[in-house]
């Protein structure tokens, strides 16, 4: 299988695989960055959601040949020490039951609120509109986001 | 009482929950070789200093890893920062102690046994200390991890006491807590796993990696009881990474798996199969025409269910009637992270790592395909990425299990979305019909139900059981129906069952959301047309708030009266809504009692567009009492959800059948509700003083009645059958 260099987390890693491979499976299966979660391999849940040059894509729409030369950042690599305004915040409004699909939202938040610090409701449900929670901790997960929006402006 | 269906989902068979706590297991409680102190199954306190404590249910998201330790922690008096949790396995450790989660019943289930379990560590630690001290138990004290003599101020850690404690004697009846000194149980806290979760360290079933192990995924016949006919592997085994095409027939739909370095590669494979499929005989099946005899259905007689009084009677004879007929469609679970199984079979025995709701069951049936004894299955349950139910099936481990004796090697099986949404076991569809009889007075004096459903695929009836005319009674079954909570002199409730080819199981609050559905509706038709208040109609039917004892159950009317009347006054039910935005708006009130021990009512506001008829539902304010509340927290969390759960069965979701076959296959149409439609959720907790009860459920089925009665409060068009869109509205 052709090799391909991909950039994660700051790291460049070497993979053997399918150019049609999406990112996806070679952060699970080939570089066990479990992270970032499969949900529906159709870009419909989010729950796969990481950062491509710091824009939040869906990691299972994304092929390893397309991912050449860009860089990625995924759940683990979101901050050294979980402690990301969004990752503090999550925390703080206790978001998460099952937890499955949070690390997807939350990789959106932060490259929202990177975007549009002053988020209002309406950015919140255009980016978090299509990220599919099961639990159903939409109320926390809008609370946690104004959260970590006001630590984002203060730090 | 025998054991229902009911008591088996929510406290399992094991009659006598949890009281192997008290019994002291020679193999825990000694500690010769310096190994610590293991007083229970629940507890183990290492020489230096560490607490650890064992989850006995899956964590789901319900929040039992960190409900279960509260308990624990209240009466051992540890420090919350010592304590490292451990998910139980099927050892030998839990013999006797249910490790199943359902029912809503980890709660009701632990809490006395858990409670007993650290007041007996407590005590023995305590003993240790006044015997190492040379004082009397009753001057020393147990704090933060700690025991402390204060009258010479003299301490020792749990640790330094652990060999001695585990010499003492297991107190029979160790003495538990006041309430009014309870340091963890009703006092917020966040959940265990948080910063795992945040942080992408949570390790869910679909995270597990064990050596050698490979990667699967399997295409299944698409038509309900069809089966392999023949399939040509060749370019599939030409897909590089892939090892094996192997035919599975022991889970719920026999397919062909295929397995490979990577889970990419599997599912080129699988796209690379060719397969011939013998559709067998329900490839015609079809929902809509299901939902039809349903609908025919309704006028056969019934099984009993109840009768009290003498309804048809009162039917004949009375001023006027009502008649209504309410529809559920099948729904799915849909949990976010999809069924997925490791198992590593070896010669003499098998580990399986699972995120399931029922693992002593998941073992015992691997023990039986593959010939061993239980003991020689071990399975790890995992963090679970949504249950709701669909859990308590193991067809996806029988199908692991079969693929890795077939090649030899631990093996991964993921079901893919398209996979879970079409494969599984549906919560079945209902057909209500409900008849009540008014008075010359206008007042609702019989009530007359039937029920037409499907039997879950999960509690096949014996054949003992299906010559008892009375067992749907027995079973206190269809919930919903068995437990009306109204207090009419004439009520005659009956059950039809009626099967299809499409697997049921239990989905989250069981039977109750399509019979509360239909029950709460009809109330507030039966207001509408005697122009009474909903609310004061329900109170009226409630009065005197006394104890309604049908079968094993009782239900407190009172408790019901009281949620009510809070989820009304939160709600400001007495003021009308104001009309506002260029839309219709309304409120909505309903009521349940889950399983008699938790008491909830809801009022949904909604709005509705006057051209677009589209449904907004904006606040819901919800009541409840489910006795002691562990963790105020999680209460909130699972209000939430449960109301978040219901909505998406309002507004969306339905499963249909066509040719054999679901139709729906991913959340693009099988929608669930999305943070935009999320409502305002707001809930208040009434305190009876009651033991606790189980809240997974609850907040489920009083949603879509609340929403439906908004819905016609604002519209005046009453949608009898979900979901409730607007093209149903805009035909109305």
């Amino acid at each position: 299988m052709p090799a391909f260099a991909l950039s994660v987390n700051g790291v460049q890693h070497g993979v053997d695989a399918d150019p049609d491979m999406p990112l996806l499976w070679a952060l699970r299966d080939l570089l066990r960055l479990t992270g970032t979660k499969y949900g529906c391999g159709g870009g419909v849940c989010g729950a796969c959601t990481v950062h491509e040059d710091g824009e939040a894509v869906r990691s299972c729409l994304i092929t390893v040949a397309a991912a050449q030369g860009k860089s990625y950042v995924t759940i683990e690599g979101l901050s050294a020490s979980g402690d990301h305004p969004c990752q503090l915040a999550w925390v703080e409004e206790d978001v998460a039951q099952c937890g499955y699909c949070q690390a997807g939202a939350i990789m959106e938040t932060a490259a929202l609120l990177k975007r549009k610090p002053d988020v209002s409701d309406a950015d919140i449900d255009a980016a978090l509109g299509n990220h599919v929670c099961r639990c159903g901790t939409y109320q926390r997960m809008r609370r946690a986001v104004h959260g970590a929006a006001g630590k984002a402006v203060k730090t | 009482m025998s054991a229902t269906r009911r008591t088996f989902l929510k406290t399992g068979a094991v009659g006598a929950v949890g009281l192997v706590v008290a019994v002291k297991l020679p193999a825990f409680a000694t500690d010769a070789a310096g190994a610590g102190f293991q007083p229970n199954a629940y507890i183990h306190i290492s020489p230096d200093n560490v607490v650890q404590l064992w989850v006995t249910r899956s964590e789901m998201g319900q929040g039992v890893r960190t409900t279960l330790p509260m308990m624990l922690a209240e009466e051992l008096e540890v420090d919350w920062q010592q304590i490292h949790l451990v998910q139980a396995t099927t050892s030998p450790q839990f013999k006797g102690i249910r490790l199943r989660t359902s029912g809503s019943g980890s709660t009701v289930g632990t809490y006395p046994a858990l409670r007993k379990a650290g007041a007996a560590a407590r005590e023995m630690l305590i003993a240790a200390a006044a015997e190492l001290l040379q004082v009397h138990p009753s001057t020393c004290e147990a704090k933060q991890g700690t025991v402390v003599h204060p009258p010479t101020g003299r301490t020792l850690t749990y640790g330094q006491l652990a060999s001695s404690a585990a010499r003492q004697e297991v107190p029979k009846s160790p003495v538990l807590k006041p309430p009014k000194d309870f340091q963890f149980i009703g006092k917020a806290r966040k959940k265990t796993d948080g910063a795992a979760i945040v942080e992408g360290r949570a390790m869910y079933g679909i995270d597990t990696l064990v050596p050698g192990m490979q990667y699967a995924v399997m295409e299944r016949c698409p038509v309900l009881g069809g089966s392999l006919r023949r399939f040509d592997s060749s370019k599939a085994m030409a897909v590089k990474g892939v090892h094996s095409v192997i035919p599975i027939k022991s889970g719920l739909t026999p397919g062909v798996a295929v397995v490979a370095d990577n889970t990419w590669s599997a599912m080129k494979g699988r796209e690379a199969l060719k397969i011939d499929w013998e559709p067998g005989p329900h490839r015609n099946f079809s929902s809509a025409q299901f939902l039809q005899d349903m609908h025919a259905a309704v006028n056969q007689d019934g099984f009993f269910v109840r009768n009290d009084g003498d309804a048809p009677a009162a039917l004949k004879t009375a001023a006027d009637k009502l008649e209504a007929v309410y529809e559920f469609p099948y729904q799915a679970h849909a949990p976010l992270e999809t069924m997925n199984c490791v198992a590593d079979v070896r010669k003499d025995s098998c580990e399986i790592w699972v995120p399931s709701q029922c693992p002593v069951e998941a073992q015992n049936e691997t023990a039986k395909m593959l010939g061993l004894a239980p003991e020689a299955v071990t399975v790890h349950v995992t963090l679970v990425g949504g249950g709701f139910g669909r859990r308590l099936f193991s067809d996806y481990v029988h199908e692991t299990v079969e693929l890795s004796r077939a090649i030899g090697k631990p093996v991964q099986l993921l079901w893919t979305r398209s996979d879970d949404m079409r494969f599984g076991y549906f919560q079945p569809p209902s057909v209500e019909r409900i008849t009540a009889a008014l008075d010359a007075n206008r007042t609702p004096v019989a009530w007359l139900q039937k029920s037409v459903g499907s039997d879950l695929t999960m509690f096949p009836p014996s054949a003992e059981e299906l010559k008892n005319l009375h067992r749907y009674f027995d079973n206190e079954e269809p919930w919903g129906e068995f437990d009306n909570p109204y207090n009419f002199p004439h009520l005659k409730a009956d059950y039809i069952p009626l099967e299809s080819p499409v697997p049921t199981g239990p989905w989250r609050a069981v039977m109750y959301p399509s019979r509360v559905f239909a029950r709460e509706s009809f109330l507030d038709e039966i207001a509408h047309a005697t122009e009474q208040d909903p609310l004061e109609l329900r109170l009226r039917l409630l009065a005197p708030g006394d104890v309604l004892k049908i079968g094993g159950s009782k239900i407190d009317r009172a408790r019901l009266i009281k949620v009510l009347q809070v989820a009304a006054d939160q709600s400001h039910w007495k003021q009308p809504i104001a009309q506002s935005g260029g839309r219709r708006w309304g409120r909505g009130i309903a009521c349940n009692v889950y399983d008699s021990d938790c008491y909830i009512a809801q009022v949904a506001e909604v709005s509705v567009g006057k051209v677009s008829h589209d449904i907004l539902v904006h606040r819901i304010v919800c009541a409840v009492d489910c006795g002691l509340v562990i963790n105020p927290l999680g209460l909130d969390g699972q209000a939430e959800s449960g109301i978040t759960w219901g909505l998406s069965a309002t507004l969306h979701g339905g499963i249909d059948f066509k040719n054999g076959g679901a139709v729906q296959s991913s959340y693009a149409d099988f929608q669930v509700v999305s943070i935009e439609e999320a409502p305002a959720i707001e809930t208040h907790v009434v305190d009876s003083g009651a033991p606790p009860g189980g809240f997974g459920e609850t907040a489920v089925p009083p949603v879509a009645p609340a929403v439906a009665n908004a819905v016609f409060a604002a519209t005046g068009k009453r949608i009898r059958q979900l979901p409730i869109t607007p093209a149903k509205l805009q035909d109305a």
